[in-house]
């Protein structure tokens, strides 16, 4: 067991820590305020591969093995946690779907634009009435004789207002048998698919999440995923991995917002001295060092099953709710740390204390990550 | 048919700038602790390696000095599109001044690379800032060499050069081979590609090359061969003082002007005080 990263993984992180801090940094601030998408810093990021992470080679990815994605996704959202989740987003449940349940013919299709950034993808599950039950999907979809017909409306959806694939789930039913889940790639040009409003929240404000409309909107056989009912699956599947971009993503909010506090605990002067002097700054510095390093190697170990083909789901659930934690307890010290400056927003600390909430919300809130984790430990002792 | 063009970029490994760990006990530099990267200005030489592949077609050779680690900057190399990577290392290098560094540096070019084309320095270290490799490979190799170019174009077998020197734009040409030193003030290294830092991992074989291999004489190597010895390192501390001034704001202004008028002019570019008295 060796805890030291390698030399690629070191690399990795370097690479991803020098673009971010060059591109992402100067905007971070700017595009936060502004609910603002960076196409420019988009355009650099695609030819750098940071669209086909773990998109095979031949249809244009860069295959990295999953700690590489995990410490490149980090790096991203230690700068700019919105941009960090769109591209974990477009990655994991964007394409991941697409490489594990395409056909043969559908990835040659969608996964050389996916790969290229030329098309950014978007997993649409969430309705007014359906999220954490994955069954309760209202969308509908009606077989015809050239394909099918989808009606429905997706709220919450990341990169909603920028993506040119979504991933839409919606229910069928065939004759007097049982209503069943199916998985549409839905293409952005395609008749009755509309983008709704920009959503106004809280935090990753530059990402356009929005709602989606699906109105007698037809999509041809050769764009339905998997096998007829296995939505349920697909979606299942696509989360497994999601996790562990959603964990990175935290991870690297709560690593921003330490070292932020670090720094600022150094420079402020209170009764003469450094805050970092006095011991009850130096506890919250301490839990929140032990917290990120546990966090870090609970995904990292996530990753390493995935990339030997074992279960990991268990593991990407304890990763995501573990560092989706410590990286709201971490922002909260950090702005704690950084007092009336902090609940400022010159500092930078704010936009990661907004930033970290979701991360306990989407993509599996962590009462369903609970449950995954306490399904898999009660199955364990019979 | 012209053969490919051939070039070699000697890149450093020091240490980085951001997480310099320095003693303040002894002054000097915790290189262990360091994480390292390519030396800035080997970075640009690079990358002006890769804009003259990309243009004209090349191999490029990449070389480092160095133990064991620096073999992480001959793998970002290969990620950025160099082909080929050389690693000289051995312990008898160790300690080794611009002198020795320069004679195996040139050994190794002859040894690994000895049809090269272009040899392509960065102007200076980030970590010594000695700027001599370049020029004493040059020596070494007996080679034609420019130092502190920022462009260059190639036109058969000669080469255009620019380089800024003292406020005035230098074009030289200079036939090949030979060796040109690069500054870092034009062509911004490109950003490391993912899939190519993958490749570099798994495609990429790297080249090792010792003392024996360079059929040197270990006195002319490492502390041994090295002239140069180092007295002192030290870091420079730059003291502040803060200064309280107190009245009203035209006081103050008036204060202002009256102590700092040099600094607060040279900021601005004006000379306050001959402003003011034309008021």
């Amino acid at each position: 067991m060796d805890f030291n990263p390698c030399m690629k993984h070191k690399l990795v992180r370097k690479t991803v820590r020098d673009f971010s801090e060059a591109e992402l940094g100067p905007i971070a601030h700017e595009i936060d305020r502004d609910a603002r998408f960076p196409w420019q810093v988009i355009e650099k990021m695609r030819v750098l591969n940071y669209f086909g992470l773990q998109i095979p080679r031949k249809y244009g990815g860069a295959e990295v093995d999953s700690i590489s994605y995990a410490i490149t996704i980090e790096e991203l959202s230690k700068v700019c946690a919105s941009i960090g989740l769109c591209v974990t987003v477009h990655n994991s449940v964007g394409a991941q779907p697409i490489k594990s349940f395409g056909t043969e013919k559908q990835k040659e299709c969608f996964l050389p634009p996916m790969a290229s950034g030329e098309r950014i993808g978007a997993f649409c599950l969430t309705e007014a009435n359906a999220g954490s039950d994955a069954s309760g999907v209202e969308t509908n979809a009606v077989e015809v004789e050239d394909g099918y017909i989808i009606n429905g409306t997706k709220i919450f959806v990341t990169n909603g207002g920028i993506c040119g694939y979504a991933l839409i789930f919606a229910t069928m039913t065939t004759g007097a048998g049982k209503p069943f889940t199916n998985v549409f790639i839905v293409e952005k040009e395609m008749a009755g698919f509309s983008v709704g409003e920009i959503e106004d929240l809280c935090g990753m404000r530059a990402n356009p999440v929005s709602s989606l409309f699906l109105e007698d909107c037809k999509v041809p056989f050769d764009n339905c995923l998997g096998q007829p009912g296995s939505g349920i699956k697909i979606a299942l599947t696509a989360l497994d991995s999601g996790r562990i971009g959603i964990a990175a993503q935290a991870l690297g909010i709560a690593q921003g917002a330490f070292e932020a506090a670090i720094k600022y605990s150094k420079e402020r002067q209170q009764f003469k001295k450094p805050i970092s002097s006095f011991q009850t700054i130096q506890n919250y510095l301490a839990d929140m060092a032990t917290e990120i390093d546990a966090g870090r190697l609970l995904l990292y170990r996530a990753c390493a099953l995935k990339d030997e083909n074992k279960p990991f789901g268990t593991e990407a659930a304890m990763a995501k709710l573990y560092c989706s934690s410590v990286a709201n307890r971490t922002t909260n010290l950090a702005m704690q740390i950084h007092g009336g400056y902090g609940y400022s927003k010159e500092y930078d600390v704010e936009r990661y204390f907004r930033d970290a909430k979701v991360t306990e919300i989407y993509e599996g809130t962590s009462e369903v990550q609970r449950l995954v984790i306490s399904r898999a430990v009660l199955s364990q002792h019979t | 048919m012209m053969k490919m063009l051939k070039l070699v970029t000697c890149i450093k490994q020091v240490p980085m700038v951001s997480e310099l760990p320095w003693d303040p006990r002894t002054g000097t530099l915790k290189r262990n602790l360091a994480d390292g990267m390519i030396n800035p200005a080997c970075r640009y030489a690079l990358e002006a390696a890769l804009i003259l592949k990309n243009t004209y077609g090349a191999e490029i050779t990449a070389i480092t000095m160095g133990s064991d680690i620096a073999e992480e900057v001959l793998r970002e190399a290969f990620a950025m599109g160099a082909d080929r990577g050389i690693l000289v290392s051995d312990p008898k290098m160790a300690g080794a001044d611009t002198l020795a560094t320069s004679l195996v540096l040139s050994r190794a070019v002859q040894t690994a690379c000895a049809d090269f084309d272009l040899i392509l320095c960065g102007c200076h270290t980030s970590d010594s800032e000695t700027a001599q490799v370049g020029p004493q490979m040059i020596e070494e190799l007996d080679i034609p060499g420019v130092t502190y170019v920022d462009r260059l174009e190639l036109d058969g077998r000669l080469l255009r050069l620019q380089r800024l020197s003292d406020n005035f734009i230098e074009t030289l040409e200079m036939e090949l081979p030979g060796l040109v030193t690069i500054t870092t003030q034009r062509q911004a290294p490109r950003y490391v590609p993912l899939a190519g830092l993958q490749d570099a991992f798994t495609d990429k074989d790297i080249s090792r090359l010792s003392l024996e291999d360079l059929d040197l004489d270990p006195e002319l190597t490492g502390a041994k061969g090295s002239p140069t010895k180092i007295i002192n390192v030290f870091s420079p501390t730059a003291e502040k003082d803060n200064i309280i001034m107190k009245g009203s704001a035209r006081k103050i202004v008036q204060q202002l002007f009256d102590q700092f008028d040099d600094k607060i002019g040279g900021a601005i570019g004006k000379d306050i005080k001959d402003y003011q008295e034309s008021q």
